[in-house]
């Protein structure tokens, strides 16, 4: 029997980049693991939370709890910033209530992000996947420092066969994005984001690889502002990808 | 609430290039710098985690603490005060200043002054505190608040020094930084020897002992706390430490964390006052213990952000420092906040409310650099999310302190539709289409600027059909079979242990900090003393009692007593200690901390069975507890205010030239 897993897309990849989603099912099946989807999920509340509108971000938290625990297996999120929310989030968010507490703890248990999912619990780095040219690897913040995944995408990309990996300098500085600053400090963002994108082009890489969606848009909007021809795309659209499939 | 002043002052920093360049240096260096200071601790990460726990021990027994360390320095013979907030704090120093007629007060950096506006307070009360540390002096001459807790002008270039010089101390213009760190050790030495008052902030205080540690490079720590015939110590009433062992696991982390040094050049260790027959030291010695807002701090979900020893490394590591410096931190009024960086933006609402200063707390992407940049390992992203949610004082008991009204309404119509999935499916397709009505080509929109987003960077298009409509149709594979291997876990590297020869290791860290090393047969000492004086033209000497033993019988003019015209000081050292290349020196009779002070040179004199192999084996005995003052030396004093570029000699000696002494066989440890 196949393990079976909860798709948890996250309402920034639903949203804008539903191909991430489709290659994360092909990813996780090919890994020999049943995905299913609970249509009712929307967003887990992360943006109010992170604006400090906890009473607008509770509700939401309470949906998503509600409509995973309606399921069974691990909940995988192509995202380390929503599973930092999950994981710890909730946990400060239902501090003072006990009973949601419970649930919310139950539920941070269940959750993975997707690379760690596929590296540390199921023990599979090489996908069969393949990629010509040269990649280059940004560390997403939450991913890094809230979860400290870092070595899983990084081995997952060194068994993509032809592709050549290049280290991102100042792989560990945050690209600017950080949810609703972005909106409410946008010239502190658009200088994090030009550094970002400058440590970028140092690389000559025409495909910089990313864990989390919102960094994605955050740096490829930056880079089409810009217009500069480099792409930004999700682990798992290059863990998806096949040279010879096409 | 709006933060319209706060977001001006975020648009002039970022155009600022002179600030722009000052920053990128200060954060290129000090990352860098802190990083290879790490190295050289193997097991910095468990330290991290015990130096969190004690100071959260402290924090939350605080009362206990509290009473044990005021009863100490009691019985070491200081003089407590407690002030519940800044006006109490700064009657307390009036009048100790009035009761000695003082006018003159000689200054060491303290942030908690700059909290509680002690120069202004001072000044219009009559009295004259001049700031001794050069990078504060620069900020004071020129009516400023330092911009960075450690390195107060870290937002100037040398230019701008350069012509403050010219302008307010009539040298002429020049940007060589040895030039303008000299002129300033000119005019400072004069405030040192003729202040009324010395005052001086607390880095740490020790329950057990009654202790005061304060680390500085330059030496005018040690000048104030010296020199003047009364000293005054002002502490924020949280910086405690159970014991000195505990302290010794603090001097580990805060000077690395701080300025990438192993240890700073001087490490003062203060007991008490002058006692009976010392040749130095002041009379009277006080201590202003200070809550101005802690105890109610503690009493809050920001309690965490008291386990602070003021480092400034987050604000290093901090991407939104780099852009706006301590300056850019302003109040709703436009003035600048207490405290600047991650830390401050918990500092400064928790300790002065929301109303003034929760917005700070948004101006952060919540990327954890500064967490992680965290000595003590304080949750900054964390505290900085519960400003956010309201939970500091003066925020109405609302949360979404600081969100702009446009956004709130946005994520609040927001979570109505998220509530609802079919609505919000519903809306994510008319959203795919709507977009196509504003951008009909291209994938991505050009939104306009004061949308946040549109301002630097472009937005996708909304999907025509989300991945929930694409579920639906999915084409599902067949399981794969892939071969799983869980991989073994990360392995944390050890450093193998070698023998480590004392003598070697302390010759070579002395070197690195800019000091000599001489080892030296016991009937030769004399004679190599001497030469070393000879060769730099120095005649008349401050020596402690021993080193006079030793030097009985030469031409030198021997001199007991603290006297600046000396240019040279022997001392014997009670120890040194070989990982860090340090001296220990005391207060005593027959002691003279002011020859390893006031001397451009300073020559000690150390036997090979005095080496330790590093602080704790020397920080916890007798000789430091029982000692008025004890002070750990380090190299050559230093600065690095301007431009972070070193510059070796400022207050204290600029040579330090130790003679080891060979009085035993070497020893060697693992």
């Amino acid at each position: 029997m196949p393990e079976t897993v909860q798709l948890m897309i996250t309402c920034l990849v639903d949203t804008f980049f539903p191909e991430v989603g489709e290659a994360m099912v092909k990813v996780l099946e090919r890994a020999g693991v049943q995905v299913e989807f609970p249509s009712e999920q929307t967003c887990c509340g992360q943006p109010a939370f992170n604006a400090g509108l906890r009473s607008e971000a509770r509700p939401l938290a309470e949906h998503t709890i509600r409509v995973f625990e309606a399921t069974g297996g691990y909940i995988i999120i192509p995202s380390g910033s929503c599973a930092v929310m999950l994981r710890q989030g909730y946990l400060e968010l239902f501090a003072d209530d006990p009973p949601w507490l419970e649930r919310a703890n139950r539920l941070a248990n269940r959750s993975f992000e997707f690379t760690e999912y596929l590296v540390d619990h199921l023990g599979i780095t090489d996908l069969g996947a393949s990629w010509s040219g040269k990649l280059t690897y940004h560390a997403s913040c939450h991913l890094l420092r809230g979860l400290g995944v870092d070595r899983q995408p990084r081995l997952l990309l060194s068994r993509v066969q032809g592709a050549e990996v290049v280290e991102l300098p100042h792989v560990e500085e945050c690209c600017g994005f950080g949810g609703v600053f972005s909106v409410e400090h946008p010239e502190l963002s658009a200088e994090m984001l030009k550094r970002k994108i400058s440590n970028l082009e140092s690389t000559q890489a025409p495909t910089l690889v990313v864990c989390d969606s919102g960094c994605l848009m955050n740096i490829q909007g930056g880079l089409k502002r810009m217009k500069r021809a480099q792409k930004v795309v999700h682990i798992a659209e290059v863990l998806a990808h096949q040279e010879n499939n096409r | 609430m709006t933060a319209g002043k706060f977001r001006d002052r975020i648009r002039t920093s970022i155009q600022d290039e002179a600030l722009q360049a000052a920053l990128d240096g200060n954060a290129e260096r000090r990352v860098q710098g802190s990083k290879a200071a790490f190295a050289s601790l193997p097991d910095h990460q468990p330290r991290r985690q015990r130096a969190h726990a004690i100071r959260n021990e402290v924090i939350e027994h605080l009362d206990e603490y509290l009473e044990r360390f005021i009863k100490q320095v009691k019985n070491n013979g200081m003089i407590v005060h407690r002030a519940e907030d800044a006006a109490v704090a700064i009657n307390i120093f009036l009048e100790i200043a009035r009761s000695h007629n003082a006018k003159l007060v000689a200054k060491s950096k303290s942030m908690v002054s700059e909290e509680i506006n002690f120069n202004h307070a001072l000044e219009a009360a009559g009295l004259t505190p001049v700031e001794t540390d050069l990078g504060e002096y620069i900020v004071q001459l020129r009516g400023e608040r330092p911009s960075h807790i450690i390195t107060p002008a870290v937002h100037l270039r040398r230019h701008e020094v350069g012509a403050l010089f010219h302008e307010k101390l009539g040298i002429p213009y020049t940007e060589d930084i040895p030039i303008l760190t000299n002129t300033a050790r000119k005019v400072l030495r004069e405030i040192f020897l003729t202040a009324d008052i010395g005052m001086s902030g607390v880095n740490f205080g020790v329950a057990e002992t009654g202790t005061l540690c304060i680390v500085t490079n330059e030496g005018n720590g040690r000048m104030v706390t010296t020199v003047p015939p009364v000293h005054v110590a002002l502490m924020g009433m949280e910086r405690l430490v159970p014991n000195l062992d505990d302290l010794a696991l603090f001097l580990s982390l805060l000077p690395r964390s701080a300025t990438a040094q192993k240890l700073s050049v001087y490490t003062n260790l203060i007991h008490g006052p002058r006692r009976g027959n010392d040749p130095e030291g002041p009379r009277e010695r006080h201590l202003i213990l200070l809550d101005n807002g802690r105890s109610q701090l503690r009493n809050s979900p920001l309690k965490e952000a008291l386990l602070c020893i003021r480092c400034g490394a987050c604000l290093n590591a901090c991407p939104v420092f780099r852009e706006i410096g301590g300056h850019g931190y302003v109040g709703v009024d436009g003035s600048p906040a207490p405290y600047p960086g991650p830390i401050g933006s918990v500092l400064s609402p928790g300790l002065f409310g929301s109303l003034e200063f929760g917005h700070l707390a948004q101006a952060s992407s919540l990327c954890g650099a500064c967490r992680e940049a965290c000595p003590v390992d304080i949750d900054l992203p964390g505290l900085l999310l519960r400003v956010r949610a309201g939970v500091a004082i003066n925020s109405n008991n609302k949360d979404g302190v600081g969100v702009p009204a446009p956004l709130k309404t946005g994520l609040q119509i927001f979570r109505k539709v998220a509530d609802k999935p079919r609505l919000f499916g519903l809306l994510q397709r008319s959203a795919g289409l709507g977009s196509r009505l504003i951008s009909l080509r291209s994938n991505w929109m050009h939104l306009p600027d004061f949308s946040g987003w549109g301002f630097s960077k472009d937005l996708p298009r909304p999907a025509l059909k989300p991945f929930r409509n694409r579920w639906v149709d999915l084409e599902h594979e067949e399981p794969g079979k892939i071969e799983r291997k869980k991989l073994p876990p990360v392995k944390i590297e050890t450093i193998p242990t070698k023998l480590i020869d004392l003598e070697d290791q302390f010759m070579d860290e002395l070197k690195a900090l800019g000091g000599e090393c001489h080892p030296c047969k016991p009937s030769e000492l004399t004679e190599r003393i001497l030469a070393l004086l000879q060769a730099r033209g120095i005649g008349k000497v401050m020596v402690d009692k021993k080193a006079g033993e030793t030097l009985s019988g030469s031409n030198l003019e021997l001199v007991h007593q603290p006297d600046p015209t000396c240019r040279g000081g022997v001392t014997r050292v009670a120890a040194g200690l070989a990982d860090t290349g340090s001296l220990l020196v005391t207060a005593g009779e027959g002691e003279l901390l002011s020859a390893s002070l006031l001397a451009e040179v300073h020559i000690a004199i150390l036997n090979r069975s005095d080496l330790h192999a590093s602080l704790p084996d020397v920080l916890n005995t007798k000789i430091v507890r029982q000692a008025a003052s004890a002070v750990i030396i380090s190299g050559p004093s230093r600065t690095a205010d301007i431009e972070m570029t070193l510059t070796i000699g400022v207050h204290g000696p600029g040579e330090l030239i130790v003679l080891l002494v060979d009085d035993s066989a070497p020893a060697m440890i693992k």
